[in-house]
Formats: structure tokens, sequence, C-alpha cells
């Protein structure tokens, strides 16, 4: 019995189709604009991938088309064009870490960006630029009911039995890192039932918090949304992200904690990749435009974010609703990330042990 | 050459001419080209990273939030699902078979539309008119059941999107089955119950079960519709495969790919056992 | 097969009796309970769903809706989705088709085997399939110091979401050419091969008109499952907007920006592509049994 040749004949095709399919696919799914090893032209419509967290979709949506407009007038009509990612910070920096070719940054934390330049892929020293490299600010809050019908007030409250709490997963988010260390410096600093300066009690604190964790969502806007779906009583976020989900109708209410961290969030470049897709000139200048007080008035306005100077953030902005906090401090009073970092999220860290007590 | 081919019905007869040899060695590697390429090599490496290192990688993976719970919830749901298809489905079939009406066409189509309607559509679907912001949610709300969002949610997503696989499997049998038995035993003076217990159930009680193993093993491996449902609440509504997404999201594919194995070994072995019990059953259907 | 009724009871059954008219009227009672019963249950598992998503997606009048089907992001979406299908088709039809004959009509050792394994995408869940695709392409993947050294990038790029596309989709037409085959048996192209016919007549006049519903069925359950595909796609995608964005994931992240109209409009529209599948499916079924049963 013969078998059809002609089915060998159609594999040979389709294989052949696929393949074409597929370099034509990746050609335009890689945004290179490279011309192979060594020389670099630049494109005509350079393409820049940009990766952020996963808060600040609607302000960078804004910044992104003013930076587009702007750029367009001074450069003969030039288009730039912007593919945007948002998602957990962390996971962010490490996806690029893993082969995402992200030219630009925007993550919710230091440490993530730090992630970075560890694996080589950022080679420039970006605390340099203004602001030590922020480009906004934040505090850490309690998103509650309408009306707050459970009346939290603090940290302390949260951690009470039979509350529901929604904070991301710190594997992946960074606005749960920042929400941990808020409640830890918060502790040290005498506020939400804790002697100042008592460590074992910043960390019982914290594991009365978690043992009242009902998800770990893999990112603070997932978080969030799951709060609005009626899960828990309360979610530990960012004050943007309570704001951002006013402003589009939601009863989302903010309760502040007297202490706060302010939460400082980085841009940069990501040099391996910004000279791989010949797109260095386009993208530093937006990193540069972020800085601006453009830039700034669109994360005050549209991202309800604060300034990065911290007396500024501490007084608040009354036409924005941003109320001034008690006692706003910086990561640098504890000794900055590396230490924080130690102290907290090291396998003997007080918030490993915490979360371990806690399960 | 034609003839000396056709005389060629079992090989150890004759040797095939080198040509129709060289084409059947050709497709045969193509075919066997492409599954080994794009089945046994992903599975492969699924199976490797997951338990390269024993049994502690799946120890570690099972130690995390909810895991336990995660996979107790899939059995759980998969199985009530599969249980409730299983009487509805057995119902639809019998409907769909035995009695005539105008719109069983329509009827038929609408059985077989979660086969074809995105599982993510079903999640968005059960949402819009189930959500909390509902009419139909407010109202169970305020007696206290959460629709969505909840265990329920996951569920009712399973009961969607697993409805086909009882009534397809248990239609054609019901087919096959000559009515004289029935019309026999109720001129024989049996009550439509008994009829259909002693008559009917018989026949079709091996395709419900292959049906219903089917939507277990369908059950257990749904993403699409209860990420969007299920709020993947720790230890509540978290089920295996979004705990599965969660490690590797966290970047632990090597514990994602442990709980993995042991997911699909259990949906590919009930696979296999009923495709053999369809396949057999369908042979003596026709004897 | 024998049945046993138990002591026969003394009933009149004479047709037209007291005791078969109220039968008649319980069987008539039972049965409308049964389809009641059915009714209900697929009115709250697909009718009412179905109605919810609709009245959603035009929550915001017909306006919203062309606004968002003609966006840019939404359109590359449904053009990646829609480069995707076409390759997952061109490739599990052909070598689907060729697969199909080899299980059919050869016998060799393993061919059991080869039976299983096209199983096997059935039992996998997409979030898995997703993860051998990191595991193979990712960093410090099997594969990915070839293609990286090439340049060539696979993960957070279409051709990881061609790739978990495919083995999903591979099942689908094997299992609906296969049956049609056997069925077939090797008559007609025997008949064909002794009048003379060469291996493309014998493949284009007799094969393929033969399973052609068989194909086609197989064809259309692809395409719809490619379409719909979400959880294998989330993992490789990125998620980059309006460049590694299919479809379902603008749906899914449409949602996480608070843009739910518009997620309920893509939604909409891709539940009405599945059911014109639909019907596709139903009648190339329908057209295969017959096929099947000669």
């Amino acid at each position: 019995m013969r078998a059809p040749r002609s089915g060998v004949r159609l594999f040979a095709i389709a294989a052949v189709l696929a393949i074409v399919a597929t370099a034509c696919g990746s050609d335009s799914g890689d945004g290179s604009n490279a011309s192979g090893d060594g020389a670099c032209t630049p494109s005509d419509t350079p393409v820049l991938t940009f990766a952020a967290y996963s808060t600040p979709r609607e302000v960078y949506g804004k910044i992104i088309s003013a930076f587009q407009s702007k750029w367009k007038e001074e450069h003969d009509g030039q288009q730039v064009i912007f593919q945007e990612s948002y998602g957990g910070s962390t996971t962010q920096a490490q996806n690029i870490v893993n082969g995402f070719e992200a030219d630009i940054v925007a993550l919710s934390l230091a440490p993530d960006v730090d992630y970075i330049v560890d694996a080589g892929l950022i080679t420039h020293d970006w605390t340099t630029a203004p602001d030590e490299g922020m480009v906004s600010t934040s505090v850490v809050v309690l998103d509650v009911r309408e009306g707050n019908p459970k009346g939290f007030q603090d940290f302390d409250d949260i951690a009470a039995s039979g509350v529901g709490v929604l904070t991301p997963d710190p594997a992946s988010s960074g606005g749960a890192r920042w929400n941990i260390v808020s409640i830890y410096g918060a502790a040290m600093h005498g506020y939400a039932g804790v002697a100042e300066g008592d460590e074992a009690g910043a960390q019982s604190l914290l594991t009365g918090v978690f043992k009242n964790v009902v998800a770990l969502d893999k990112s603070a806007r997932d978080s969030i949304k799951n709060f609005e779906a009626g899960n828990g009583d309360v979610a530990i976020t960012y004050e943007n992200e309570v704001l951002t989900a006013r402003e589009a109708g939601l009863p989302d209410e903010a309760v502040y904690p007297p202490s706060s961290v302010l939460i400082a969030n980085p841009a940069a470049i990501v040099d391996v990749n910004v000279d791989k897709h010949c797109v260095r000139d386009v993208a530093e200048s937006f990193v540069d435009y972020l800085h601006t007080d453009e830039a700034k008035e669109y994360y005050r306005t549209v991202g309800f974010l604060r300034p990065t100077d911290i007396a500024a953030a501490a007084a608040g902005d009354e036409e924005m609703g941003f109320p001034p906090i008690e006692d706003l401090w910086a990561v640098e009073d504890f000794g900055g990330w590396d230490a924080l970092d130690e102290k907290l999220f090291s396998d003997a860290g007080i918030f490993t042990q915490a979360f371990a007590d806690a399960s | 050459m034609a003839s000396a081919a056709h005389t060629v019905q079992r090989k150890r007869v004759l040797r095939a001419p080198t040509a129709t040899r060289l084409r059947h060695w050709t497709l045969r590697g193509a075919a066997i080209t492409y599954l080994v390429a794009m089945i046994v090599v992903p599975v492969a490496a699924i199976i490797s990273k997951g338990f390269a290192g024993g049994l502690d990688t799946f120890r570690e993976a099972m130690a995390s939030a909810g895991a336990w719970e995660a996979i107790r919830l899939t059995l759980v749901t998969s199985a009530l699902a599969a249980i409730t298809n299983a009487i509805f489905g057995t119902m639809l079939a019998y409907v769909l078979v035995r009695y005539r009406f105008r719109g069983r066409g329509l009827l038929s189509a609408i059985v077989d539309l979660p086969f074809a309607i995105p599982t993510l559509v079903t999640g968005v679907m059960l949402v819009a008119i189930y959500g909390p912001n509902t009419p139909i949610g407010k109202a169970f709300g305020s007696v206290g059941i959460q629709l969505m969002f909840s265990q329920l949610a996951v569920l009712l997503a399973l009961c969607v999107v697993t409805l086909p696989f009882v009534v397809r499997t248990v239609q054609p049998v019901l087919l096959e089955l000559d009515t004289a038995e029935e019309e026999a035993a109720q001129v024989l003076g049996a009550s439509a119950w008994k009829t259909f217990r002693a008559v009917v159930m018989p026949a079709i009680r091996p395709a419900i079960a292959a049906g219903a193993l089917l939507a277990f093993a369908r059950g257990l491996g749904e993403f699409g519709s209860i990420v969007f449902v299920s709020g993947n609440i720790e230890g509540r509504t978290k089920t295996a495969p979004y705990f599965i997404f969660q490690l590797t999201n966290q970047f632990k594919p090597d514990q994602a790919a442990a709980v993995a194995t042991l997911l699909f070994a259990i949906s590919f072995a009930l696979v296999l056992v009923t495709s053999r019990l369809v396949r057999t059953e369908r042979k003596e259907a026709k004897a | 097969m024998s049945v046993v009724l138990g002591p026969p009871r003394l009933v009149d059954v004479t047709p037209g009796s007291e005791e078969m008219r109220r039968r008649g009227r319980r069987r008539a009672l039972v049965r409308g309970a049964i389809v009641a019963a059915c009714l209900l249950y697929l009115a709250v598992v697909l009718v009412a769903p179905l109605v919810g998503i609709f009245l959603s997606a035009f929550s915001e009048g017909l306006p919203t809706v062309f606004e968002t089907l003609t966006a840019p992001e939404v359109r590359h979406a449904f053009f990646l989705t829609f480069q995707i299908t076409i390759v997952t088709l061109l490739v599990t039809t052909s070598l689907g088709a060729v697969t199909a004959w080899v299980l059919v009509r050869h016998r060799f050792v393993g061919r059991r085997i080869m039976n299983a394994l096209v199983e096997l995408p059935l039992a996998m869940s997409p979030v898995t399939v997703g993860l051998a695709c990191v595991l193979l392409f990712g960093r410090g993947g099997w594969f990915e110091p070839w293609f990286t050294a090439r340049g060539i990038q696979v993960i957070f790029a279409l051709p990881s979401m061609i790739l978990v596309t495919i083995f999903i989709c591979i099942p689908f037409v094997i299992r609906s050419v296969a049956p049609v085959l056997e069925e077939l048996g090797t008559e007609e192209e025997d008949a064909a091969r002794t009048l003379g016919a060469s291996t493309s007549q014998t493949l284009f006049r007799v094969i393929l008109p033969n399973i052609r519903w068989g194909l086609l069925y197989g064809i259309a359950l692809t395409t719809a499952r490619s379409i719909g595909e979400i959880g294998a796609v989330l993992i490789v995608s990125g998620m980059l907007k309006g460049q590694t964005e299919t479809a379902t994931i603008y749906v899914l992240t449409a949602f996480e920006e608070r843009m739910d109209t518009e997620g309920y409009i893509v939604a909409l529209t891709l539940a009405a592509i599945s059911i014109v599948m639909l019907g596709v499916i139903e009648i190339s079924k329908r057209r295969k049994i017959r096929e099947v049963m000669g």
C-alpha cells in the first residue's frame, strides 16, 4: 500500500510557512532596531519597551503621550512608539533579568532596580539622577469599606482577630514590601500599639497582620481589585491606588496610619537593552522628562502621587486631597534598603519569621 | 508496480518497493518528529525539572501557604462538577435523543457551546450576570450567599466548562440503544422510572462514567474561567492550576513543575482510561 | 439481555384503559419535568451569562462599542490572535492529518504509545504548558542558549505564544480525522490504485473528499481553541500592551485597568466569533458522523 507523497509536500509547505510567519512575527516582536552585531543605526521610528509596576498605568499612559507629542515637536515629527507592560514590580524585574528586553523600567522600589543592576543589565549609577533616581512618592494607607464600618485607625487594628486583610505577595509585588516595611517602621517608631524600638513587638504585629491575610495577590493592582470585589475588610495599599479607584467612581476609602514610610519609586534606563535596540538617546530623554516639572504635575494630578521631597510629601496637598502625615519617614531612617532587606527579609529576618509564625 | 504494491497488505509477505518504503518512513518520521518534538520534549522538561531533586522540591512546594487546600479544592470541585454534569448531562442526552421537538438542533448546539467559547469569556460572562454588583448577585448577597469570588463560583465555572462531556458520551449510546426493549418493558407493565432503571441505565452507565471521568480530568486543569471568577483567595478559592501559575510567577519553576506533574499525571491517567473505555464501547456497540 | 421486573402485578394494560391513561399522563408530566430541569440548568449556566455579557458590553451604548473595537490596541490584539491561530492551523492540520494517517494505516512498534501521546495535551492544564515553554526557552532553559546565540527571542514574544497554542491544539485534527480514516477503510484507495491513479490523484480525489468533514470538524475545534487560549499565553507573553497582547489577554488587562466595559466588549466579540465557529462545528460534526457511518 502506498502512502501519499503529497502528505510530505503539505508538511514541507506548512513548515516553511510556519517558519516564515514566525520570523515575521518575531521581527516585530522584539522591537530590535539594531542592524545585527556591531554598528548601531537608530531607526526612524524608535520603539521603546517600558516596564512598570502594576499601579501607575493611568499616569504613565498620560506621561508617555505627552512625551511623544513633545518629542515629535522637537524632532521634526519623529514618532516614538512605546510598548508598555505593567505587572508586579518584582516580577517585572525578574522577567527582565530572565530575558524580557525592557528599555526603561519604572518600578515600585529601589531594590527591584538594583536586582537588574546586579544582573549586569543596568551599568550606570542610576541614583545620580535628580532625587536619587526617584520620580514619584506615595504613602501606605489602609483601604477600607465605605464609612470605615470597622473603625480601623492603625496597623494594630487590622492585626486584631477576625479581620480579613488583603496585601500582595512580597515575592512578586513591590507594594507588598512597602507595606511590610511600613508596619515595621511604624511599630519601631512607637505607633500601632508597640513601644518605640521594640523589635519583638514589631515582629508580633507583623505576625498578627499576616495571620489575617485572606489572599496574597501577585500585584498591588490585583490586591486592591480583589478587595473591591468584596473580599476582606481592609487592603493595605498605596495612597495613589485608593485615589485612582475613587476617581474611577469606586467607594474605596483611605485611612491614613499616623506613621508611614515614604514610598519612593525609581525609574531608570536598562543600558544593555537600550544599546541593543539602539534607542539610548530617546530612552535617556524620557527618563530625564520624568524628573521635569511637567511630569511632576502629571504624577500629582493624574497619578495622585506625592512630590519627591519628603518634607513636601509630609505636608500633604489640600487641593488633591492628600492629608498631611504625622510621622513620615524614609527607608534611610533604618539604614536604607540594604539594611532593611537584611533585617526583615533575610532567612532569619523579622518578616520571614513573622510570616512563618502566621501560617 | 501497482500490483506489487497492492499485494502488500501484510508487510511480511513481500518487501515493498523502495520508493514506497521511503514514503512510509518519511511520513512516519514526520509524524514521530511532530509528536516527539511538540509533546514528549515539553513533558520531559516538566517532569525532569520537577523531580530532579527527588521529592524535596514537591515537599517544598506543598509547604507554601494554601497549597494543600488548593489541591483539595480542585479535586472536590471538579468531582462535584462532574457529578452534577453526570446527572444533567444524562437528562440532556435523553431529551436530545428520545424527545422530538422543534429547536432540538439549537439545544444540541447550546450544549456544545462550552467547547467553543474561550474559558476566560465564560468567566467574564458569569461575573457579568452573577457578580456582586448585579441584581442577581446583590439579591443573593443580601441573604449571605456570595455567588462570585467564592468556592461556589469555582463550582459554577467548572459546571459550565465541563457541561458537554457526559452528554457527548451518553448520546451515541442512547442513539444505538434499541427502543424495543424499553417498549417491551412498558407493555409488560413497568413504570417509566423502572424502565429507565432496569433497561436504559445498565446500557448507559459506562458512558456516564466515561463522561464524568473526562469532565473530572478537564476540571482539574481549568484556569481561564476560574482565574476570573474565583478571587484566588489563599486557602479558600485558590485552585491547583492557579497555584502552579503563582509558583511560576514567583520564579519557582521547579516547584511549579513538581505540582504540575502531579496534576497532569492524574488527568492523563483518567484520559487514557476513558479513551479505552469509549473505544471498546463503540466496538461493542457495533458488534 | 434479560430484564427482571419483579413479580408480575395484575394491571390492566389494554390500550385506552384507565391505568394506561394515567400512565400516559404521568409520563407526560415526567417528560415535562425533565425538560424543564434541563432548560433551567442551561439557563443558569449558559443563557443567563450570555445575556449578562451582552448587556454589560452595551451598557455604555453603541458608540463605545465602535470606539473600543477600532482602538489600535484592540485591533492589534485581534490581529495577534489571528496570526497565532493561522500558524497553529497550518501546522496542526497538515501534520495532524499526516499523523492520523500514520496512526491508522501503518502498523509499527510504538503505535499505541503514539496514540496515547496524542491524548496528552488534552490532560494538561494550560498553565503547565506555559511552564514547559518557560522551562525550555526561558533563561537557563534547555533550548535557550541556541536561540539567544542567534538573537531569536522566543519567550515574551510571538514564537512562544504560537508554540504553546500548537501544543494545546495537537489532538483535535488527529482525533477527528483518524476515526473517519478508520471507518473508510482502504477499499476506495486501493480501487483507485488499481485503476492507475497517482498518489496525488488518490489524495485529492479520493482521500481528502472522504475525510473533509472530519477535517473541517478538527479545524473548527482548533480555531475555537486557539482563539480562546489564555493560561499558557499569559505565562509566556510578558503582556506587552499592543505587542504581545492577544485578544484574551486584552480582556484580562482591561479589567485590571478598570476598563470593564471595554473588557466586556472584546469578550463579547470573542464569544460571537466562537459561536460562529460553533455553527461550523455542529454542521461538520453532523456530516462527519454521516461520513463515518458510510
